[in-house]
């Protein structure tokens, strides 16, 4: 019984502790032609939900996302408080209403990087601990 | 078999045979463009026991209930979008297999809190008239019929015509504000549930169209999740008929909708609620009578996702309607009024499949001089009440 309670704490500060490196553990990339340094969080939302198309002062900017996995999870609950579901359901919604299109998808965060790298104006994100060789890291103010 | 209905199983077979590469034939390199292809279908049955629903004889049960869409869209420049959707449905006798261009428009983004919308545009109008025959994004199976009637969707579910709209941020501690102005010509289709209905009173509608203008005003509030809003349309239609071997003539005198909303979002709770009055004073028979409509409506709505294949959810939507004409006032009786209480289930096989089974419990038929799922045709006598049992499938790519 003893050793049962000491694992389910275990398995309970174990998880916390990997959704808080996990919200944390998420960086926004861009295109180097992106002339940001920081993005806002408001901004972040904005353009990832389509309501704008640009960056203050960086112009105009695509919009990429990840299929699945930790980051895009850390990423949809750290900024856009949505579930993957009810983000299929939004992008679609606009997509079928003539309102705006699905963004480009890739499913992993190695195609993110290489994606970003080589598309002019493109923005998305990455987990923590992954290299981003060749995109600009924002600062999320 | 008529060869329209061929072409359209074929279609239909078609697209689900691509099915498992939907994820990837959706796009089109074309010099520096991408041209984005999506579509859906929707299958349905209903049965129910009291009134025979929706045009359809589902006291026996009836699978009279196809909705499609194909649409394309590109971006021409960084601020211009062209896109444009075919709506095609077979729902009873509403329909009947004939397509019409769901939306075909440009839109162009000046400034975030700026930017128009010109052709034939989807009606912002509320939280869900602009994807009210979208089955596959929303939990339920038939929205809120008080609010969202599918037999009279067409009357408002776009114009041609534009939208003027925006974004504005108010900063972090107050949200943000968004606004759509919009004016345009409505055109009902002869094959929606109001010309059948009329046909029921001896009316044969030919014609049936008008001006359409209005704004919605939405305020993302501080409050994370939480988003009210209003919205307003006004009309002025006129409709032109056969009735008793001559022409009839209908016209608005007074016709608008006021709309009020609010959603709140949590995790995978979602709540939803509207309320909304519908008045209309026309000119009927001719010009020779007058009537004065008064639908007052609304809802209140929940579901919840429990994983990404699960969703459950339950709704009571009110509807009342009263009419000078008809002597209607009393909205106790059946005939005043539809009191529906549901519970739906839906589960997501994946991205692009899904299927929802549906309880209605429904009080009174509502029959005014305005339709509202119930038609004489199939209900010779009107039943107090009516329980529905509703199965939908989609598939969307």
């Amino acid at each position: 019984m003893k050793y049962l309670k000491m694992f389910v704490a275990a398995a309970v500060f174990g998880g916390l502790a990997l959704m808080g490196v996990q919200a944390a553990g998420v960086k926004i990339i861009v295109n180097d032609s992106v002339g940001a340094t920081s993005v806002s969080v408001d901004d972040l939302r904005s353009v990832f939900l389509q309501e704008k198309d640009s960056l203050a002062g960086a112009g105009h900017v695509e919009v990429v996302i990840e299929k699945g996995g930790p980051a895009h999870e850390a990423f949809l609950k750290q900024y856009l408080d949505k579930s993957d579901s009810a983000l299929q359901s939004y992008y679609r919604s606009l997509v079928f209403t003539g309102k705006g299109s699905m963004p480009k998808t890739v499913g992993s965060d190695a195609e993110m990087v290489a994606y970003v790298a080589k598309t002019k104006g493109a923005i998305g994100y990455v987990g923590g601990d992954t290299a981003a060789d060749g995109v600009k890291t924002l600062q999320v103010k | 078999m008529k060869f329209k209905m061929k072409l359209i199983v074929f279609v239909v077979a078609a697209i689900a045979c691509l099915c498992p590469m939907a994820s990837s034939a959706q796009d089109i390199k074309l010099s520096d463009h991408t041209i984005s292809f999506h579509g859906f279908v929707t299958q349905g049955g209903i049965f129910t026991s009291g009134n025979n629903w929706l045009t359809m004889n589902t006291n026996g049960g009836s699978g009279a209930f196809t909705e499609m869409g194909l649409n394309v869209s590109t971006k021409l420049t960084d601020k211009l979008r062209i896109s444009a959707q075919v709506y095609d449905h077979n729902v009873g006798q509403l329909g009947q297999w004939h397509p019409t261009l769901d939306f075909a428009m440009l839109d162009y983004k000046f400034k975030p809190w700026l930017s128009v919308r010109l052709g034939k545009v989807k009606t912002t109008l509320g939280l869900f008239t602009d994807t009210q025959d979208l089955d596959f994004l929303h939990a339920f199976a038939l929205m809120p019929q008080g609010i969202y009637p599918i037999d009279v969707r067409d009357a408002n579910i776009a114009h041609l015509g534009g939208d003027i709209y925006g974004t504005i941020s108010l900063g972090r501690k107050r949200g943000s504000l968004s606004y759509t102005g919009w004016g345009g010509h409505n055109y009902a289709s002869i094959y929606s549930g109001y010309p059948y209905f009329l046909q029921a009173r001896g009316t044969q509608e030919l014609r049936y169209d008008g001006t359409q203008y209005g704004g919605d005003l939405r305020w993302q509030t501080p409050l994370k999740g939480l988003l009210v809003g209003a919205s307003r349309m006004n009309e002025d239609l006129s409709g032109f008929g056969i009735r008793l071997g001559g022409p009839n003539l209908e016209q608005s005198k007074k016709d608008y909708t006021n709309q009020f909303y609010g959603e709140y979002t949590w995790r995978n709770l979602i709540v939803d609620a509207e309320a909304k009055r519908f008045y209309r004073n026309h000119l009927i028979r001719n010009l020779t009578s007058e009537d004065s409509t008064n639908v007052h409506a609304w809802y209140v709505s929940g579901s919840y996702r429990f994983n990404k294949w699960v969703q459950v959810g339950s709704y009571y939507s009110h509807y009342t309607i009263t009419s000078t004409f008809l002597a209607l006032t009393d909205t106790s009786t059946p005939a005043g009024h539809d009191y529906d209480k549901v519970v739906s289930g839906r589960v997501d096989f994946n991205r692009y499949l899904n299927i929802k089974i549906e309880g209605h419990f429904m009080d009174g038929y509502g029959f005014g001089p305005y339709p509202n799922g119930f038609y004489p045709q199939q209900n010779p006598v009107f039943a107090n009440s009516t329980r529905a049992l509703v199965l939908l499938s989609s598939f969307n790519f």
